[in-house]
């Protein structure tokens, strides 16, 4: 039987190909479990009513006309308690746009510091790179006190600022919001520095010397030589940072409560999504509503691509 | 040579993805494990002619002097059933998704703790086993009648509580002192009052509340006159129109809107105050570091308040009142937990015995009146000397209340309770007007209910 198998191992071809089935096998196995099934299992469940114990009914399209009527009430004004999805799409747009572009600009300007040979750079890039080994939980609730009203950052707003009047950020309807946008970006741009630290490193070095010999200051060289090679890891940055922040849950979770804090500022997607399937019991509706976000962020990410990620190298 | 060790490693990979997959299968090789232990200690010892059961017991912990209880009641089970095995599961936060997620994927547990607001839900689908079925009339009898109430349906009961709570009022004697109140309010009118006159004096506010928290609103709307309220059918949304739940509902909506908010719009102390207003996490915290001098909570916050700070005393420093009367006398709120069986548990005899350990006599005098968690469900502990002062006190009202209200609204408590909840403490911040509120939850009631 071994010697069998070995002298079927033995042919170069053969042995390639077990080497790669193996070593993917796991990988894909987790990933048609706990990925594909779940996906198409969400799917199915997006036909039914159900409620954990009983028999599954099929309604149809039911749970989609239920998301469908509160996106349509939310777009007609009614109060965020009768129209959750709504307000959390809204919300998470919202976060989406502050959230993407200020973490991708960070990251290339962190990454830009910690490419140059200064003293301590290898300390710049532990720091910064430490909150994206930090739960998010414990970011989250670090940040809290941080933002109390009588706490360190308004502290330090008073000082610098001169009439600057403390802001309660966690119970303030109009600044919630922003302050979990605060502690997402502290917390990823870190990430995504060390992709542009990596791309950045695989700059061929004559680029910059020829520039240089032509007289280009660094300034130039960032703009003309840095940003132009770094553009397929920009549309990947981007890319993730999309997907992140649209599923966005932990931050809101705890910052802002299951509930979305005051006013429902703090409310998203996720969080609505979860809500229906746990507190209020209506897996289908769920399902059926993270179909739509599935929806938002695969149409989103695919005009991105579309239009930015065809000059890949 | 190294090919060949190459080729044995090769196996190795795949036979841990084999296996890896299995691990991923789920329940059916728990259960192989599970027989081969049976069948050995059925080898080892010859003389035990019954295979040995294993139940799984599913709660959610109120500390860990609660949780070591229940480590001792079940090994002294397992002592006396030395045929039943009993495993232990705590689940400490969101408990009842938890064990609806365990049903979607059918390893619930055999028993577990259902909280009246929830049980609807569970009785409706048939997820409790009857326990009349199971226990006889004597032991059922022995419990307090109002107590059972939510879980029959039809001539069936489908649980019986493990415990329960009630409302009263507990307030701060020294700062009632400092502000020259001698007894504790006796009407709700009188409620504000007093939270007013210990803000002015004290500069401490006089009362404590959540924001939302319906089934706290309940007693005052009931002792005013209002019906219990019941949602099983959308026009059921019509308890909102009654007049005096539209006054009272606006009434406790205010304390907070104007007790707090607006009080610090115009510069003034808030004499109405939410728990994290005053840095505490809730009620129980906000009175025992004497933050506010009243709030209104239940049975549990005594072993709490006697457990995290020791310096005060009761009796001496803080006391218990029945809560408020209204226009139609005094009405409270009670809360219990049942200990549901699993209808499709494969061993109901064996979780029977084990329910019936737990919540019999034996049981609960060692769970419930020695640890001072709560108020025994079942009669006779009344006088009992192990009973704590502070729990015999609140029993000891019982007589005044012409109601008491079991925390169970209809087919929905859960879901609905925390929706109103929501809409309440949008309006007690100042985001809506009570009206506004109001509507709103008549609505969640009628969407909630059609279908």
């Amino acid at each position: 039987m071994f010697s069998k198998f070995s002298s079927f191992y033995e042919k170069a071809r053969n042995k390639e190909i077990v080497a790669g089935l193996s070593l993917i096998s796991i990988a894909v196995l987790l990933n048609l479990v706990f990925g594909y099934f779940a996906m198409i299992f969400a799917f199915y469940l997006s036909f039914f009513k159900w409620d954990y114990i009983g028999e599954m009914q099929f309604v149809g399209l039911k749970n989609y006309a239920i998301v469908v009527r509160d996106l349509i009430r939310g777009i007609n004004g009614a109060s965020y308690l009768l129209s959750p999805f709504y307000t959390g799409l809204k919300n998470i747009l919202v976060y989406t746009a502050i959230v993407v572009p200020v973490q991708t600009f960070l990251a290339i300007v962190l990454a830009s510091f910690a490419n140059q040979k200064i003293k301590g750079q290898q300390f710049f890039k532990v720091s910064y790179f430490l909150p994206a080994t930090t739960s998010s939980v414990i970011i989250a609730l670090i940040f809290i006190w941080l933002f109390m009203k009588n706490g360190f950052i308004n502290y330090v707003l008073t000082t610098v600022v001169p009439g600057f009047q403390p802001i309660d950020w966690i119970n303030d309807k109009s600044y919630l919001l922003l302050a979990i946008a605060l502690v997402a970006i502290w917390g990823t741009s870190g990430h995504f520095m060390v992709s542009f630290l990596a791309a950045m490193q695989a700059i061929p070095k004559d680029i910059y010397e020829a520039a240089m010999l032509d007289g280009a200051g660094p300034i130039r060289r960032f703009f003309f030589i840095t940003i132009p090679m770094l553009r397929p890891m920009i549309v990947y940055v981007v890319v993730m940072g999309l997907i992140g922040a649209l599923q966005m849950f932990d931050l809101a979770w705890v910052m802002a409560g299951a509930n979305g804090g005051p006013g429902g500022a703090g409310y998203t997607v996720a969080l609505d999504i979860y809500n229906e399937a746990f507190t209020r019991i209506n897996p289908g509706v769920a399902a059926a509503k993270s179909w739509f976000l599935f929806a938002i962020i695969f149409t989103t990410t695919y005009l991105f691509q579309k239009k930015y990620g065809g000059a890949m190298r | 040579m190294r090919k060949a060790l190459f080729g044995v490693f090769l196996v190795f990979v795949m036979l841990f993805a084999v296996a890896a997959s299995g691990c991923i299968g789920g329940g059916e090789t728990t259960t192989t494990t599970e027989t081969q232990v049976k069948t050995e200690t059925k080898v080892e010892t010859q003389t035990q002619v019954q295979e040995k059961v294993f139940i799984r017991f599913a709660g959610w912990s109120a500390g860990e002097t609660e949780m070591k209880n229940y480590q001792r009641m079940i090994s002294q089970f397992e002592s006396k059933y030395p045929n039943i095995g009993v495993k232990y599961e705590v689940i400490t936060q969101m408990f009842h998704e938890n064990i609806l997620a365990s049903f979607g994927a059918g390893v619930a547990p055999d028993v577990f703790y259902v909280d009246s607001s929830w049980s609807p839900m569970f009785i409706d689908k048939g997820a409790l086993y009857p326990v009349s079925d199971l226990a006889d009339k004597a032991f059922i009898d022995q419990f307090y009648p109002f107590l059972l109430e939510p879980f029959k349906k039809g001539d069936k009961l489908y649980g019986l509580p493990k415990d329960w709570s009630m409302l009263a009022l507990f307030y701060n004697k020294k700062l009632f002192e400092q502000a020259g109140l001698t007894k504790p309010p006796e009407t709700w009118e009188e409620l504000e009052q007093y939270a007013k006159i210990i803000a002015e004096k004290t500069g401490k506010p006089g009362l404590a509340i959540y924001l939302g928290g319906f089934n706290r609103y309940v007693p005052v709307a009931v002792s005013n006159g209002a019906s219990k309220p019941w949602f099983e059918k959308p026009e059921d949304a019509s308890w909102f129109d009654n007049p005096t739940v539209k006054e009272t509902l606006t009434w406790y909506i205010n304390l907070y809107r104007v007790g707090k908010v607006e009080m610090e719009k115009e510069g003034k102390t808030p004499y109405v105050v939410q728990p994290g207003d005053v840095g505490a996490g809730w009620l129980g915290d906000a009175f025992g570091q004497q933050e506010v001098a009243m709030v209104i909570s239940g049975n549990w916050m005594i072993p709490f308040l006697s457990d995290q700070f020791p310096d005060f005393k009761y009796g001496e420093d803080w006391d218990i009142a029945p809560l408020p009367a209204g226009k139609e006398g005094r009405a409270t709120m009670a809360y219990t937990v049942i200990l549901g069986i699993n209808a499709k548990t494969e061993h109901p005899q064996e979780t029977w015995k084990f329910v019936e350990y737990l919540l019999g006599p034996e049981g609960q005098k060692e769970l419930v009146v020695k640890a001072g968690q709560t108020l025994p469900s079942i009669k006779g502990f009344e006088n009992d000397p192990d009973m704590w002062p502070q729990h015999k006190k609140t029993l000891s009202f019982m007589p005044d209340y012409k109601e008491v209200v079991v925390f169970i609204w209809g087919p929905k408590s859960g879901p609905l309770e925390g929706k109103f909840s929501d809409a309440m403490a949008a309006a007690m911040r100042g985001e809506m007007t009570p009206e506004e509120a109001i509507d709103i939850m008549k609505q969640i009631v009628q969407e909630e209910l059609s279908g």
